[in-house]
């Protein structure tokens, strides 16, 4: 429970550590408690298959990404980039990934994509740019695409870049973000522009209230790139366990119907880490995950292994 | 060389047959593919329509009722439910039409078709509201549940059409409405329009100018035999109790505060420099770009300030939660506002 | 009126389980699509409200606000500057303006220097190793006077204005300055049922009209972009503009008094990428009120803060993702076409080239039009690259009306070393001022270069709008050069 404690201080220790302490962890569950959807925030065991040996392992799905168009072959960890338009997040990724990059399009789709890739640490990442949107609630194909990347290809570390400027627009996306995945690591980008513009933004304050490592950074000018590259090889590796916030107060006039699907979807797939997030999009009418959930796909983080074929390991879970 | 002004006036010659046979909706080529679509097939299904709207109303339709609401003769009108009851849809008892549960199918799905496609064009096209019925009145006909489907699907799944009716799921389920005449609810009691009828299409098009949409609040001032004097949307409106029994509303608790003579002032209407609350974006407001407005942080309670104007004169810059965003003045005026007093700094 | 009943038309999908049964998927379903009935209402409101209430109360215990707010104030008065009645259009006018010529007088010595290097070195190289080796005189024919020269030809005139413009597009655009031009013009393109950001792919569009196609994709409403990508192509593109300018100069600025004829040429060019511009509007306007009639439109545009561009990487990314991107598809194209028109020139039939029996054929056709055979046969074989026209009207004018003294041989492009001398070629092979004017006018109005049909077919993934897209100008070029010539005829007749 308290794995957030272990998470290594910064490297250079030129920044103070974003972990929150014990004590807030145990306060924001304390919080959480009063509200019924919670229970389904805590992480999930790993499957006996892939033995409680492998916390180190990748957990994003190989198979699903080959569609996406991402083949893993050489790499251990796949990361994926998300953050609203104009929060400089091609600077963040040209940083991390320095020219090696190649930029194509999605498959099927007349949108771009660049994609790279770094090593830290002992691991190979390879980091996919996804387009930039306000939202991840499939409006338009931008959306659907960052979307169906974060919750089909699972991801092992999600990076939200954030504007500092703009804080409230733009933890909309991570708070959505949130809801589909525990392993995000934000970014926290334009800290010299809101110190310019007068603003301090408290990036200890903010990682306990979202609960995920938050590391302030100036992509610009390469201040916080390593401890960002740092929190997520802890994150990839599990050595950080984040537990992330998730959207507080569903409506009154949604809790009975979100509430009695949860019940439901606990009962069909235990542990799904996103159940209410599920719930709330098929109460949203959106085909995708209905598909997804009749055809078995939404499978649970820890659920799908590179080593294995995703599919028969999900099936099991179903 | 050819002679140019037999040259010019041959190439006029040419043009004008092209245009009179190709001209979008009104050349002959649309003209008589168009006449060649109302087959009997056709026929048939607005039929089973008809039946299942008196189905529903609890009052059976007759032979009279489908020959006057399909423009044809009752000999024709008799030929054709002859062939539908050999077909197995429709039963006849008494001069009462019953639909079997074959004909209902094909009914809900002919009902499906034809309010999904009013969803599709209210939420992903620009046609406008006078549009929507005459089109899916004949997009229903070349439905397949299949295409109703994927369609349903991309729209994510509506459960009402643009003018409140509920559309029938893939497996034929659906909650009517449940919503009484506007005249018959009590007066000064708040309550929420659920429906509008669309046809006639001059009275529907009458409320529509008006402003009222599914999803208003309204409450009732005066009803008599001569008029029926209401509040929606900050605004009064009288309408003949012909017109106002078009309306369908459902009672909200009493509770519920209805916008009385307000300002009724929109993000337009603020000068550059001022600031305003948004209180509500307005229904006529639908699809793809209400979800965006959304997204983009417009919601009751969001204070929105107009910065700037572009050298055009038309769209403005405003800062919407910290990021300056452009809308059109045709946009803003879809977004209802209260304004701040105190100016920004 | 329908009353307030749940009327399960079929039987209900599923019976509701027992507490403990394990549900399928379809069950879940079902039970999503019954509630789906009681919540009604605006879900979508509903479910943004919540994020955003609590996206708020994050956001404010995280940041504190401190009371100076000074520099804020710079990036609102370049705002307030570049928007303003005033000076909003005039900046825009000078900005552009320094842009195109920071690309043409920087793209012409480059552009000299490959051509040396490519056709005046490496082509000759490439024909003594061929000779050297013994290749047989018609493979050479077709890989070094055909497939080399095109390309290279593609090269030397596309590369260098290419690297130029794009770069400096970019960094406007890194800066934030192009949000603001699409702010400052969408009125006009309102009125024409486009989006503002139309401004910015047209102009592109005048780099090339690839590049342009591709940059449509910052416009987010399906049926203004669709827009976009079909008017693209009335930008005159960097490989039109050297026809318009060689044509202008040796035949309208002639016409002139030689002390502002260099005046009248440009300003003759200048009007034919205004024409350009304008019939976009009109095309726009005529396509959102037919054809596109039906499409969803929405409008949304951030105007995001100013901030300072980082030049060695915009430099870097836009060398490699639009630069040499369309470089490659040009050559890929360009290649065969090179091919095509050697052969063309060089396979005979009963002693005859099939160039002389295309032209022959298309002739009277093209005289309708102000055009000759030659221009129309040009511009058939020459469609993977409009930088290849006038080189092959050239040849193709001198093969076949047998005028000596000039040009490389059968199927050999070139181009001559002064102007006076291509008139010369050109009047020789029976051009006059019409068809100059004609050809100006043609080469504005007609089908898109391959490269860009293909980049519009990838970016449409429709064959319905890539025909269009190549019919609509071409049928407008018809129009417009039959009309032209026509009541020219038609006046100086009387005249």
């Amino acid at each position: 429970m308290n794995t957030l404690n272990e998470k290594t201080a910064n490297g250079n220790g030129g920044q103070p550590p974003m972990a929150p302490a014990g004590f807030d962890q145990q306060m924001i569950q304390l919080l959480e408690e009063d509200d019924g959807d919670q229970k389904f925030t805590i992480n999930i065991e790993p499957l006996p298959a892939v033995s409680a040996a492998c916390t180190t392992c990748a957990v994003h799905n190989a198979a699903n990404l080959r569609s996406l168009g991402v083949d893993m072959a050489e790499w251990d960890f796949v990361v994926a980039l998300a953050g609203n338009p104009n929060v400089g997040k091609s600077t963040v990724f040209n940083t991390i990934t320095g020219l090696k990059q190649h930029t194509g399009n999605w498959p099927g789709k007349t949108v771009s994509r660049a994609e790279g890739g770094f090593e830290f640490g002992e691991s190979r990442y390879k980091l996919v740019d996804l387009p930039g949107t306000y939202s991840l609630l499939a409006t338009s194909m931008d959306e659907e695409i960052a979307r169906d990347f974060i919750l089909f290809g699972q991801p092992d570390v999600t990076i939200v870049v954030v504007d500092a400027t703009r804080l409230e627009r733009n933890l909309n996306l991570v708070l959505q973000v949130l809801e589909i995945t525990d392993r995000v690591v934000v970014c926290l980008n334009l800290m010299d522009e809101a110190r310019r513009h007068g603003l301090q933004v408290d990036a200890r304050r903010l990682a306990l209230d979202l609960g995920v490592p938050v590391i302030p950074t100036e992509a610009r000018h390469k201040r916080g790139i390593t401890e960002l590259l740092q929190a997520v090889d802890e994150v990839a590796t599990g050595t950080y366990e984040p537990k992330p916030h998730r959207i507080q107060g569903t409506p009154p006039v949604l809790k009975n119907a979100v509430n009695q699907l949860m019940a439901q979807l606990e009962k069909l797939a235990p542990g799904l880490p996103n159940a209410r997030w599920v719930a709330l999009r098929l109460l949203d009418g959106d085909q995708t995950i209905a598909d997804a959930l009749s055809e078995g796909r939404l499978g649970t983080l820890a659920s799908a292994n590179t080593s294995q074929p995703a599919g028969s390991l999900v099936a099991a879970q179903l | 060389m050819i002679d140019p002004l037999i040259a010019l006036l041959v190439a006029g010659l040419l043009a004008g047959i092209t245009a009179l046979l190709f001209w979008p909706e009104r050349g002959l080529v649309i003209r008589w593919r168009r006449s060649r679509q109302i087959s009997e097939r056709v026929l048939a299904e607005d039929a089973l329509k008809h039946i299942h709207e008196h189905e529903m109303k609890g009052q059976p339709a007759t032979l009279e009722s489908v020959a006057g609401t399909l423009h044809i003769s009752r000999d024709q009108a008799a030929q054709l439910l002859e062939r539908a009851e050999e077909n197995g849809l429709v039963s006849m008892d008494a001069g009462m039409l019953h639909l079997t549960p074959d004909g209902r199918n094909a009914a809900l799905h002919i009902i499906r078709a034809h309010r999904l496609w009013e969803r599709y064009l209210a939420d992903q096209t620009g046609y406008d509201e006078a549009q929507w019925h005459g089109q899916a009145d004949r997009i229903e006909h070349s439905l397949q549940p299949a295409d109703a489907d994927a369609l349903a699907a991309s729209l994510g799944n509506p459960t009402h059409d643009p003018h409140g009716d509920p559309i029938p799921d893939a497996t034929g389920q659906f909650v009517a409405h449940g919503g009484q005449p506007l005249t018959a609810i009590a007066l000064d009691h708040p309550a929420q329009i659920v429906h509008i009828e669309d046809e006639p299409e001059t009275i529907y098009a009458q409320l529509v100018a008006l402003g009222l949409y599914p999803g208003m609040t309204v409450r009732l001032i005066e009803a008599t035999p001569k008029r029926v004097r209401f509040w929606a949307n900050g605004d009064e409106h009288v309408l003949a109790p012909i017109l106002a029994t078009n309306i369908s509303v459902v009672p909200l608790p009493q509770t519920v505060a209805v916008a009385v003579e307000d300002d009724s002032e929109t993000l337009a209407d603020l000068k550059l420099g001022e600031r305003g609350e948004v209180k509500a974006i307005l229904p006529r407001c639908r699809g793809a770009e209400r979800r965006r407005f959304m997204d983009l942080g417009i919601l009751p309670g969001t204070v929105i300030a107009a910065e700037m104007i572009s050298a055009g004169g038309d769209p403005t810059a405003y800062r919407i939660r910290e990021a300056l965003i452009a809308l059109r003045s045709e946009q803003a005026r879809m977004i209802q506002i209260t304004r701040h007093t105190e100016t920004a700094a | 009126m329908t009353t307030a009943t749940s009327i399960p038309l079929k039987s209900p999908p599923q019976t509701r389980h027992g507490d403990d049964a394990t549900p399928t998927p379809e069950d879940v379903l079902a039970l999503a699509r019954t509630l789906r009935w009681e919540i009604g209402g605006d879900f979508h409101q509903t479910l943004m409200e919540t994020i955003y209430t609590d996206a708020a109360r994050i956001a404010d215990r995280a940041v504190t606000r401190s009371g100076e707010k000074q520099r804020f104030d710079l990036d609102r008065t370049i705002d307030h500057l570049v928007t303003s009645r005033r000076w909003g259009i005039p900046i825009m006018i000078l900005m552009f303006t320094l842009v195109f010529w920071i690309t043409i007088t920087g793209a012409n010595i480059p552009s000299q220097m490959l051509s040396d290097l490519l056709i005046g070195k490496i082509y000759p190289l490439l024909n003594s190793i061929a000779a050297a080796i013994g290749m047989p005189w018609w493979l050479s024919g077709i890989l070094i006077d055909g497939m080399y020269l095109a390309t290279a030809w593609v090269v030397a005139v596309m590369l260098p204005p290419m690297a130029i413009f794009f770069p400096l597009f970019t960094l406007l655009e890194d800066f934030g300055y192009l949000p603001r031009v699409a702010f400052n013009l969408d009125n006009i393109y309102k009125k024409s049922g486009a989006h503002g950001k139309q401004s910015l792919s047209m102009m592109m569009g005048f780099g090339c009209n690839a590049a342009g196609v591709v940059s449509t994709r910052i416009i987010d409403s399906p049926r203004e972009r669709l827009i976009a990508i079909l008017t693209n192509n009335f930008a005159l593109c960097n490989g039109r503009w050297p026809t318009q300018i060689l044509l202008a100069t040796i035949f309208i600025g002639a016409l002139a008094p030689i002390y502002i004829a260099g005046l009248v040429s440009a300003l003759a060019v200048v009007g034919i990428a205004m024409l350009g511009i304008i019939i976009s509007f009109l095309m726009s306007g005529m396509l959102s009120r037919s054809v596109l009639k039906g499409e969803v439109s929405t409008f949304s545009l951030e105007l995001p803060p100013f901030r300072p561009p980082r030049v060695w990487q915009t430099i870097y990314t836009s060398l490699i993702d639009r630069t040499l991107y369309v470089l490659w598809r040009a050559v890929v194209f360009a290649a065969p076409a090179g091919a095509v028109i050697w052969l063309i020139a060089n396979v005979t039939i009963q002693g005859t080239s099939v160039a002389a029996y295309m032209v022959n054929f298309l002739n009277p056709v093209g005289i309708l039009f102000g055009l000759n055979g030659v221009i129309l046969v040009a511009y058939i074989v020459a469609i993977p690259a409009n930088e290849i026209v006038i080189p092959t009207i050239l040849m193709l004018t001198v093969l076949l009306n047998g005028i000596s003294g000039t040009g490389q041989g059968a199927g050999v492009l070139f181009q001559m070393d002064s102007a006076v001398a291509t008139k010369g070629v050109l009047v020789a092979g029976g051009w006059t001022l019409l068809t100059a004017i004609s050809v100006m006018l043609f080469s504005l109005l007609h089908n898109p270069c391959s490269t860009t049909l293909y980049t519009i077919y990838k970016e449409t993934g429709s064959k319905r709008w890539t025909t269009l897209s190549a019919l609509m100008p071409l049928a407008l070029g018809f129009a417009v050069t039959f009309v032209v010539a026509q009541v020219w005829r038609l006046l100086s007749g009387i005249g």
